[in-house]
């Protein structure tokens, strides 16, 4: 039964899954493109002290935003789908505990997004060995790990929107989810994240039970 | 018999808007029952409220003796549910959705499935998002009787269909229900089609049940009476149904016999009194009314 409802939700988001990967791809590109022309410019001394010294991001910006844009990207593939005509009925009419439905369909988006952010993660990671030193690489790495902490929170978030059946019930919790996700997206320091880094899991944590809750909403007919 | 389907005083509110008010009726095991009324009557919402999709003010039903709001697995997959506009997964083609339902039910007969669709000119690869209303609800139907359920749920099944599916839907169900004594409890906007099908009729009005009654004693004993008479108005009694003056004539309806109807209007100087049996429809508007 798992398999099964696994497969619908490929079935509904395989296309948005491939996007994904071309964007991420796009982005790695573009990153080593980037990294290389700087050193070209620069050298890799002025490269490092730049980071060292002035706290130079070491990707491209733009990376901050892609984990949650294609988070949402994903979430929005899945459940705009269920709440039109209220197909949600159907699914949650399957012979199956309806906390293990919602749990499942949850699980697939959170493992599809883990996989990708993994899989571009290592490849940066590694591509950039050619370029940075280990500390440097490190430091990359806790600076850019709230971003994707990010979009799993992005992720719940949307799927919490999506399924709540009362529209100005969704505006509010968009206005809240906003508020919620700009806790990730502060400027500051080199790790100056880390010791809120549990902060941040406890909201993933959190924010994986709200989905039930529109679902609940859902269940009780509200209009 | 057992029941199957069983609602205890439902009452339900949209707002301040009453739906109905101490609603009951049960269902009996092998029985088909069709729920008729004018829009905004209810018939959706004592389906959502049949399936947990929807709480009550209060009230209870009860589906295959469990309560709605905790509807275990296995009752559930006694249960065939069609959604209003044959609703269903259209990013799956005609094969992956059988693939997909197949997983969850035990007793699954894709054969059932496949022999249905074969009157459709699909490929089993076609989108369902690119199939017509009526091949969606075959197609929907059909894995209905994949799923081989004790009980089917249908809302508002004839929704969108041409006469053509509509007969088809109709013939299928009721080949169905009688070879395996299944319950149906359906909706439909279409009376003319719940005649050959329906064994027992519940009619909604706003905020009430009209009436529940077998089909057959409806068509047996509700008719249509029409006379002339000078008055302007004819008062409401027990046992007239939606008097209404057409032109020079006027017209009543009646489950009464000939002279009990006579002697109750016989205060109003009628003549040409005419008396009528009545198609399903017809005996539908009597009771409702046409506005």
């Amino acid at each position: 039964m798992f398999q099964a409802l696994f497969y619908k939700e490929w079935v509904k988001t395989r296309r948005i899954i491939i996007l994904i990967g071309a964007i991420f791809a796009g982005i790695i590109i573009y990153s080593f493109i980037n990294t290389g022309q700087t050193f070209r410019i620069g050298g890799s001394v002025q490269a490092w002290a730049d980071i060292i010294l002035k706290d130079a991001p070491v990707f491209p910006s733009i990376i901050q935003w892609l984990p949650l844009l294609t988070a949402l990207l994903l979430a929005f593939a899945q459940f705009v789908p269920e709440m039109t005509n209220k197909r949600l009925k159907l699914s949650l009419h399957l012979p199956m505990p309806e906390t293990k439905i919602i749990s499942t369909m949850l699980c697939y988006g959170l493992v599809i997004l883990v996989i990708i952010y993994l899989i571009t993660y290592i490849i940066l990671i590694t591509g950039l060995s050619f370029y940075y030193p280990q500390e440097i690489r490190i430091l990359a790495f806790w600076k850019s790990l709230p971003w994707f902490i990010a979009g799993l929170t992005g992720y719940l978030l949307a799927t919490w929107i999506c399924l709540e059946p009362v529209w100005s019930q969704r505006i509010y919790n968009a206005f809240i989810s906003i508020c919620i996700l700009a806790l990730f997206f502060i400027r500051a320091q080199s790790g100056a994240y880390l010791p809120l880094l549990y902060v941040l899991a406890i909201i993933v944590i959190i924010g994986f039970g709200l989905p039930f809750y529109s679902a609940t909403r859902f269940k009780e007919g509200k209009q | 018999m057992n029941t199957v389907i069983l609602c205890d005083n439902i009452t339900h509110y949209y707002g301040d808007k009453l739906i109905y008010e101490n609603l009951s009726f049960d269902v009996k095991q092998g029985k088909i029952l069709g729920l008729l009324g004018k829009n905004g009557t209810g018939k959706t919402t004592i389906i959502n409220i049949l399936n947990g999709y929807l709480k009550p003010r209060s009230g209870e039903c009860y589906m295959f003796d469990e309560d709605m709001e905790h509807i275990s697995p296995a009752t559930k997959a006694r249960i065939g549910l069609l959604l209003e506009g044959h609703i269903q997964h259209t990013y799956f083609n005609v094969r992956q959705i059988e693939r997909f339902y197949s997983r969850f039910y035990p007793n699954w007969k894709n054969e059932a499935y496949y022999e249905l669709l074969k009157k459709l000119q699909v490929t089993e690869t076609q989108p369902i998002s690119t199939m017509s209303c009526g091949q969606r609800s075959q197609v929907a139907l059909g894995l209905l009787f994949a799923q081989d359920p004790d009980l089917l749920i249908l809302d508002d099944f004839s929704m969108g269909l041409d006469p053509g599916y509509r007969r088809l839907f109709i013939e299928y169900l009721k080949e169905y229900a009688t070879a395996e004594n299944k319950t149906i409890f359906l909706t439909s906007h279409i009376i003319q089609d719940m005649e050959m099908l329906i064994d027992d009729c519940m009619i909604l009005d706003y905020g009430r049940l009209l009436l529940h009654e077998p089909t057959h004693y409806i068509l047996d004993n509700f008719r249509r009476f029409r006379f002339k008479s000078d008055v302007l108005e004819i008062l409401s009694a027990d046992g007239l149904w939606n008097s209404e003056k057409i032109g020079s004539s006027w017209e009543t309806y009646s489950f009464l016999s000939d002279e009990e109807v006579k002697k109750i209007l016989s205060q109003y100087q009628i003549s040409d009194l005419k008396v009528e049996k009545l198609s399903l429809e017809d005996a539908f508007i009597g009771l409702t009314g046409k506005y």
